[in-house]
């Protein structure tokens, strides 16, 4: 019982602690793909530590949403990550409090306060930034209903830990049509919800064009730094999803032991390294999308998770 | 021995035409002699299958029985009056004459399709006869190269093509069926043979699908679109061929599946056949009256009359199947009259436009009175073949008791009877007022084969030889089962 | 569970991933905006429907279907495109963007539609298959079936049109896998052959079209409509 606590809080601080260097290892490689030199992996853990030591400025027109919302959004991610399986193949302690629905719901809620804020101080371009992550969003919306509930369908639960199990119990279940056409839904969707190329580009600096930066365009000092920061731990633990759900449980721990949880960590990281690679391969081949053309990148994700389950029915 | 000569003959006589050097100068010649040929093998094998039974050249491959002798005989008559034809007609419509001969090489080519279509005896390889006359008759229908002729074309592949895939399935379903059933041997007889065991799902989805697929070839109501078209802008000899002949074919690969589908599913099949039937006589019968074109309107009739085979085949009982038979013979020979009659009309006049063709029998006797036998000979007067047939349908339905499906046929028959000769009564009869711009000389080829088609189509209506007789009632006797 | 029939099942299950994949190629060639792009998901298409003839015909050891991939395999991916590109000149199918009838998203979800229809359609055939070791086959064939017809009728370009055509034909051998491997080789050949002189034929007719009309737009050529 103690152990399962103390793994949980663990959970927590890696996802906290390694988020950002996610970010970092994936700015870098972009850039030494195109022969850039790039700022260092750790540049992130930089930019966060100036902003706490910055002052803070906060428009008088704005609200208590615009003050709370970073909060929310920092602590939105550490709340899921309670719940999903980081480094361990069995629930730990408080992984009771939901399913998969509900941590895509916790996820939803810190969007839609981040959405709230862009709108509240009458910036120009939250409001438009605002607007195209919710274009994203509801288009996202349908893909992560339809993936989960062929998920639940396959596995006959919602459960994260026990969904994992069923990709390699036996291993030919792995090679499943379902599976193999719900990763490829899920890595789409983790490109449009995480803002990545194509549908936003997450390095680009051109209001304009922007689509999830420009929300948070208003924040400095603190808030600025949960923004950054809660907004790496949700791609991190959305990855985390991803690998660990949705791929394979390999490489987590299996028993309550510290060893196995001290060979976890490296063992995720190096799985999730695999993903940046991936990542930066996707990034540095394809282009932007216009705005109206992200509704057929979406759509065709859509196709895909449909056609999962499609073709579960198909095979039973 | 005679089958195989049957197929090869016209892709010999293909190559040579397409040979440049030979077929710019004498491609007619060999069409027509090929054709000939065609026809006297064609008689040859009508008699040792009236004397035998059947005919094996390949067993499991190339054999012919009465019903598959009876289309060989109409493919290859039509041929040969088309090809006479189109001696007279090609040299005359056709822009650049040094292409003429594309056109033999195909007409053989074409041909080859449709002789292979009754002699085949596997249903995967009549699928893909089927699919050729398809593919080797597109380019004869685009030939003209006009705007019109090339969409006619390519509605006529697209939607032809597209059957045939939809047939493909069903042939595979049937080929599943049949190995179900613990058959061995992918043909007619044997598919006829483990009958009875077959699932009667499978069989329905198969024959359901090819009936459909196979449908939008033969024209059948809805996918009949392309049939007017393509009917219509064709060189009129070819569409001779189309209508009277390439249709019936297809037909007969349908006809085939009946006596299996009887034993597996009873009635159902017949009675899709039956509804299927009906319904294209019926929008036929009303889609007749609505035309601009009277090459069109032999078009229609075609979708009426193979509308009216099937509900024969579908009315069930040897009567009926015999009226069936009959109409194949019948139809195929008035509807190929027709587009001869129509094709003179075309080189008199050089117009297609119902409306603006009038009074015809007054400029060019011939030309009015031949499009004035064809349209009463396809609409069903007495006393012409078509009528007969006709007759002999209807009448086998009230012996059946099938009343109600009798009383709806003999009312899109007396629409279509109407309708066809509303339009030809304006074209024929009346006062003329309208400068032709056409030649008025009609050449001699078109004229005699004009004679002799009209000589069966009247007598026929009259008499059936005794040959003639027994090879039909052979063949109901197969859709029978 | 002995080696062999994990083998077999991991075999079943990579040929339902073939068949996924040919579903999915084939939703490509609904959405797709060029002309190439569609003949690629076709190549793609093509390459699965292979893949999956040679998958079944590895365990149990089966020549035929092999030899049906590999007359596939040359066929379709390698010869037609070519065959393409002889008859059809270049400008009429490179860089084009297609014109069609309804847009991208609503092209897709019809063709979900279509798909799940599709199963419903199969349903009392797959009663009668239960226990066909590729029976999952049958259903896909039938939606690429539905699926190619569609793209026939969206599509107004010549060479996608042909493409949803080949895409029909695909879609019975598909099907023909799970329920008619025993198929006369010879027969499949002929088809194989058939199949080229189709797009031959078409190849020349649009050919035509382009040069005495001046468009492949096909669904714009309506001088025959009446009424």
């Amino acid at each position: 019982m103690f152990a399962r606590i103390v793994f949980n809080i663990v959970q927590v601080f890696v996802v906290m602690l390694f988020a950002p260097l996610l970010a970092g290892t994936v700015s870098r490689l972009k850039e030494i793909v195109q022969s850039k030199h790039g700022p260092s992996i750790f540049q992130p853990y930089r930019d966060i530590w100036k902003l706490f030591h910055k002052r803070e400025y906060i428009s008088e027109q704005s609200s208590w949403i615009f003050r709370f919302t970073p909060i929310i959004v920092f602590v939105t991610p550490i709340f899921v990550a309670l719940l999903i399986p980081v480094l361990t193949s069995y629930p730990l302690f408080f992984a009771f409090m939901g399913d998969m629905l509900g941590g895509g719901f916790i996820l939803a809620l810190g969007g839609f306060f981040a959405t709230l804020a862009a709108v509240d101080t009458g910036n120009p371009y939250g409001p438009m930034g605002a607007s195209r992550t919710r274009l994203v969003g509801f288009l996202a919306e349908p893909v992560f209903m339809i993936v989960f509930f062929t998920v639940s369908f396959v596995a006959g639960s919602t459960i994260p830990y026990i969904v994992q199990q069923r990709w390699v119990n036996p291993i030919s279940n792995f090679f499943e049509p379902t599976h193999i056409l719900v990763m490829l839904a899920f890595y789409m969707l983790i490109l449009a919800e995480g803002g990545r190329i194509p549908v936003d580009n997450p390095s680009g600096h051109f209001e304009l064009a922007m689509i999830d930066e420009s929300k948070g365009l208003e924040y400095s000092g603190s808030g600025a730094a949960l923004m950054k920061w809660g907004g790496e731990m949700k791609f991190f633990v959305l990855i985390c999803i991803f690998l660990n759900v949705l791929v394979a449980p390999w490489g987590l721990a299996r028993t309550i032991s510290v060893k196995e949880l001290a060979i976890a960590i490296p063992l995720v990281l190096a799985k999730v390294f695999l993903f940046v690679l991936t990542l930066v391969a996707v990034e540095c081949s394809l282009a932007k999308l216009r705005l109206f053309r992200i509704s057929e990148f979406l759509g065709a994700a859509f196709v895909i998770s449909v056609a999962a389950m499609i073709a579960w029915v198909f095979a039973v | 021995m005679t089958l195989i000569a049957i197929i090869i003959l016209p892709l010999i006589a293909s190559v040579l035409c397409w040979i440049a050097a030979i077929g710019k100068r004498v491609a007619a010649p060999i069409t027509m002699v090929t054709f000939l040929t065609l026809l006297a093998l064609a008689v040859r094998v009508a008699f040792q299958v009236s004397a035998n039974g059947q005919l094996v050249a390949i067993p499991g491959w190339i054999e012919a029985d009465s019903l598959g002798t009876l289309i060989l005989l109409l493919v290859t008559i039509v041929g040969v009056l088309a090809c006479f034809y189109s001696l007279g007609y090609m040299p005359r419509t056709t822009h650049d004459k040094g292409l003429l001969y594309h056109y033999y090489g195909n007409l053989n080519l074409f041909i080859f399709s449709m002789v292979a279509v009754p002699v085949v005896v596997g249903p995967s390889v009549a699928w893909l006869a089927v699919e050729f006359t398809t593919l080797l008759s597109v380019l004869l229908v685009g030939f003209e190269s006009s705007r019109e002729a090339l969409e006619a074309a390519w509605k006529y592949a697209m939607i032809t093509l597209t059957g045939a895939s939809i047939a493909l399935f069903g042939f595979l379903i049937l080929f599943w069926g049949m190995r179900q059933a613990g058959g061995d041997s992918y043909t007619w007889a044997g598919l006829q043979s483990v009958a009875p065991q077959m699932s009667p799902v499978l069989m329905k989805t198969a024959f359901l699908t090819i009936l459909v697929g196979f449908g939008a070839k033969v024209g059948l109501v809805p996918l009949h679109t392309w049939l007017p078209d393509a009917h219509s802008q064709a060189p009129t000899p070819v569409c001779a061929l189309l209508s009277g002949v390439e249709t019936t074919a297809v037909l007969y690969v349908i006809l085939r599946l009946l006596p299996i589908a009887h034993v597996v599913l009873g009635t159902g099949g017949e009675r899709w056949a039956l509804i299927f039937g009906l319904f294209s006589v019926g929008i036929a019968a009303f889609l007749l009256i609505q035309v601009h074109d009277y090459k069109r309107l032999f078009a229609f009739s075609t979708v009426e009359h193979m509308g009216i085979i099937l509900t024969a085949a579908g009315l069930g009982g040897a009567a009926a199947h015999y009226g069936a038979m009959y109409q194949i013979v019948s139809h195929a020979l008035t509807k190929s009259l027709c587009f001869f009659a129509a094709g003179t009309v075309l080189m008199v006049t050089g117009t297609r436009d119902i409306v603006s063709v009038k009074g015809l029998i007054r400029r060019s006797p011939i030309a009015g009175s031949a499009l004035l036998f064809g349209g009463l000979a396809i609409a069903g007067a007495p006393p012409f073949a078509v009528f007969l047939g006709e007759f002999a349908i209807l009448k086998a339905g009230m012996e059946q008791g099938k009343y109600l499906a009798v009383a709806l046929l003999a009312c899109f028959l007396v629409i279509a009877f109407f309708g066809i000769l509303l339009h030809i009564n304006r074209m024929v009869l009346g006062r003329s007022n309208v400068e032709f711009s056409g030649n008025r000389g009609i050449p001699w080829p078109c004229v005699l084969t004009l004679a002799f088609v009209a000589i069966p189509v009247m007598v026929f209506g009259v008499y059936v030889p005794q040959p003639l007789h027994q090879i039909l009632m052979r063949a109901a006797l197969i859709i029978g089962g | 569970m002995t080696y062999s029939t994990q083998a077999a099942t991991i075999l079943t299950q990579l040929n339902a991933l073939a068949g996924a994949f040919f579903l999915l190629s084939t939703f490509g060639m609904v959405a797709t905006r060029q002309v190439q792009g569609c003949l690629r998901f076709f190549i793609l298409q093509s390459l699965f429907l292979a893949s999956s003839a040679v998958l079944l015909g590895l365990h149990p050891l089966s020549w035929h279907l092999i030899g049906v991939g590999i007359i596939n395999f040359i066929n379709k991916p390698i010869i037609i495109p070519w065959l393409l590109r002889r008859t059809i000149s270049e400008e009429v199918y490179k860089r084009r963007e297609i014109t069609q009838a309804l847009n991208i998203p609503i092209s897709l979800l019809i063709a979900l539609g279509l798909t799940i229809s599709a199963y419903y359609l199969a349903a009392p055939l797959l009663q009668v298959g239960a226990g066909l070791p590729a029976l999952i086959n049958l259903p896909i064939g039938v939606a690429t079936l539905l699926l190619g017809a569609y793209i026939l009728t969206v599509r107004r370009e010549a060479v996608p049109q042909l493409l949803g055509l080949l895409a029909m034909e695909n879609g019975a051998f598909f099907a023909s896998i799970a329920i008619a491997p025993e198929l006369h080789l010879f027969v499949e050949l002929v088809v194989a052959f058939d199949v080229l002189i189709a797009v031959f034929v078409i190849g020349v007719l649009t050919r035509a079209i382009h040069e005495n009309i001046g468009t492949t737009n096909v669904g714009a050529l309506a001088a025959l409509k009446e009424e």
